[in-house]
């Protein structure tokens, strides 16, 4: 059971409302998977209570990271754990300086100080790939970032805190094409052995330039079609409706 | 309470060797104190204080001096402590009511830079004190319940600070003052700055515990800035829980007079502080600055007050508190106007961050304005802890402790920012680092 994050029979509710209804769904470590559905499927939920969102229930089911059960773990013990996740609306701190956050996020990642040239080496690497410029580290966390700076900011937070599982909340959405690829790229470089992602979107798009090697489709709360990346050019083709009915037929 | 002094204020001032001048006017606080009441919540800077203003021990026995003194490697490890992050071109150590040591660069004493104790003062600069003392703060108060407690202080003060730059000179490094309290007294100090034409000075003032045990302590401070003078001033409470600290300052600016003030309260169980600056004369400019946090039962109250009296003058109040546990903070601010102070600005901030629902926060800015052609403005906040920076933060496996350090800091970033000394600022950081955590 080791080298993946499983979600067993996973239920959620929000405010009263049962939102995951018995989610089930494996990603092992060394790939790459998509997570599409229509909206309100609860994609973004799965992602958020994968991550720890105290302000979800979870009724009943397990997450296991590696084997282990982290459905009770804080945020930050499931983070030092090796769990990423990239918002889909990141959040602005005032007065918290981007290398500062960094570098402390980057202590509790490696359980120690990390050696400041190694840090930099990390800073500097990850913003080159992203064709950013250092002047990002010395600005407030997010604080007047455009939207398409904020994603790119998660994907540099994923590059210099390099987690084993990885999941990307719509980091497409609201990109343009050229942002896209940057993105895309820094996503790539992580890929290998040591590294998974579970890629939320609602579109095709993000898909060309991060090619899955499984897709998964959520509607109502489970997970109700898996297949590989043919599966997303289907979806793209046909919209939900055939696997709507198809789900309901069955 | 109490409703006779602890000591005799005339036997006071032969016991400590004062002239004849200090006696009267003890003796007229002391006439004060005897006919204004205590004061209750109807009392303006104690709407919120006057319930904790009950359980402080004023019957303690007044603190005298012993004439100790303390080789430098001798000095209370808090001091130590402290002497090791700073770079001071001079500084004075109060054990309770006893200067016990006292340095200054050789070249500010030649320039006639004074740092010692008010009562040598009295006796190697008398007209100095004499013109200057109770000037700020009076002896003889209004007589209202306001005046009780600088009635005391005015009546019983046995220790405390004077520091002088005259007309002209510039002391480029800070220098700072260090009060230990110890347990079981009353300690009532007084202390005066006195910066002559353009002196310029940095001055800090830290209160401190060397025990766990309980202590009062009342402090009065005045600041004279004569025209272009420049100072910035720091006071800065970081006593044990146990302490009661109730502190007033009021600086008088003249002309092109500049201030900045920070005042910080972090330890004590009650710190009561009165920061206060009138401004006298055309383009003077009072900056001051608060930072206070509250943990546990501690209760920290804080009154600015901004008394415009001249034309073309600017006061900006900026002021931040933050609570965790079941701790109060309080901030009060007057900005007041007098007919004569036109084109005035006058700014008042107030911004509190609360970390948890059993805290208590109140926050009362109030413009008292008698002229028509000024810019002023007040505005206050009371949040709590944003749940929405937390989480993100935890996402990225930072505990929440240290999230939650993380916002303060990032919370009182900008008003530390302000405070031109550097050491101190990181210091309180730290404080407030560890107070966080606890």
């Amino acid at each position: 059971m080791a080298n993946r994050l499983e979600i067993q029979d996973l239920w959620v509710s929000h405010e009263g409302k049962t939102i995951l209804k018995g989610v089930n769904l494996v990603l092992p470590l060394g790939e790459v998977h998509a997570l599409m559905g229509p909206n309100g499927a609860g994609k973004s939920t799965l992602g958020k209570v994968i991550a720890g969102d105290p302000n979800y229930q979870v009724e009943k089911g397990r997450i296991l990271l590696d084997g282990e059960d982290i459905t009770e773990l804080t945020p930050d013990e499931r983070a030092r754990k090796g769990l990423f996740l990239a918002f889909q609306y990141p959040v602005e701190v005032p007065g918290v300086q981007v290398a500062n956050f960094l570098r402390l996020a980057l202590k509790e990642r490696l359980g120690q100080e990390p050696p400041i040239a190694e840090f930099y080496a990390r800073l500097k690497e990850a913003i080159e790939l992203l064709d950013w410029d250092e002047s990002v580290l010395s600005r407030y966390l997010n604080e007047g970032f455009s939207g398409g700076e904020k994603k790119k900011n998660e994907i540099l937070q994923l590059l210099v805190l390099r987690p084993r599982y990885a999941i990307l909340d719509e980091t497409d959405s609201g990109l343009d094409i050229d942002a896209l690829k940057v993105v895309a790229r820094g996503v790539n470089s992580m890929r290998g052995p040591e590294f998974a992602a579970l890629v939320i979107t609602h579109y095709q798009r993000l898909l060309n330039y991060i090619v899955p090697d499984v897709v998964h489709v959520m509607m109502d709360g489970r997970v109700v079609k898996t297949g590989g990346p043919e599966l997303a050019l289907e979806l793209e083709k046909r919209g939900y409706d055939w696997l709507k009915a198809e789900v309901a037929g069955a | 309470m109490i409703e006779v002094l602890p000591a005799n204020p005339e036997k006071l001032a032969e016991r400590l060797g004062e002239p004849g001048w200090l006696k009267e006017a003890r003796k007229g606080a002391a006439a004060v104190f005897k006919a204004v009441p205590w004061p209750d919540r109807k009392t303006e800077p104690w709407r919120y204080a006057a319930g904790r203003l009950k359980n402080v021990p004023f019957d303690l026995p007044l603190a005298l001096p012993k004439e100790r003194s303390l080789s430098r490697d001798a000095l209370p490890a808090v001091v130590r402590k402290r002497l090791a992050d700073a770079d001071l071109a001079g500084f004075l150590v109060f054990l309770g009511p006893d200067l016990v040591y006292a340095e200054l660069a050789p070249e500010l004493e030649e320039k006639g830079v004074v740092l010692t104790s008010l009562h040598q003062a009295l006796r190697s600069h008398p007209e100095l004190v004499e013109a200057n003392l109770y000037k700020a703060i009076p002896a003889r108060q209004k007589g209202n319940a306001e005046d009780k407690i600088p009635a005391l202080a005015a009546a019983l003060w046995t220790y405390g600070a004077f520091v002088y730059v005259p007309a002209g000179v510039e002391v480029e490094k800070p220098l700072a003052a260090f009060f230990v309290s110890e347990a079981e007294e009353l300690e009532v100090s007084r202390t005066l700055i006195l910066l002559d034409d353009h002196a310029r000075l940095a001055y800090a003032e830290e209160h401190l515990s060397e025990s766990e045990g309980e202590a009062v302590h009342v402090g009065m401070t005045e600041l004279i800035l004569r025209p272009g003078a420049r100072l910035v001033h720091a006071n800065v409470q970081t006593k044990n829980r146990a302490s009661h600290h109730l502190y007033r300052q009021r600086a008088l600016l003249e002309k092109d007079a500049a201030l900045k003030d920070l005042a910080v309260n972090l330890g004590a169980r009650f710190a009561l502080s009165e920061v206060g600056s009138e401004l006298l004369g055309p383009g003077a400019d009072s900056e001051m600055l608060g930072v206070y946090f509250a943990a546990g039962d501690q209760h920290h109250d804080h009154y600015t007050l901004q008394h415009h009296v001249a034309p073309h003058a600017r006061s900006d109040v900026y002021y931040k508190g933050v609570a965790k546990d079941e701790g109060t903070i309080v901030y009060q601010g007057l900005i007041k106007l007098e007919p004569g102070a036109q084109k005035t600005d006058a700014y008042q901030t107030n911004r509190n961050l609360l970390l948890s629902r059993k805290a208590r926060v109140e926050s009362v800015p109030q413009l008292e304005i008698a002229a028509n052609d000024v810019r002023c403005s007040h505005g206050s906040s009371i949040a709590p802890i944003d749940e929405e920076q937390l989480f993100y933060l935890e996402t990225r496996g930072i505990p929440r402790p240290s999230a939650e350090n993380l916002l303060v800091a990032a919370f009182l970033e900008d008003v530390l920012g302000r405070v031109p000394l550097e050491n101190l600022a990181h210091h309180v950081a730290r404080v407030i680092e560890e107070k966080v955590r606890v």
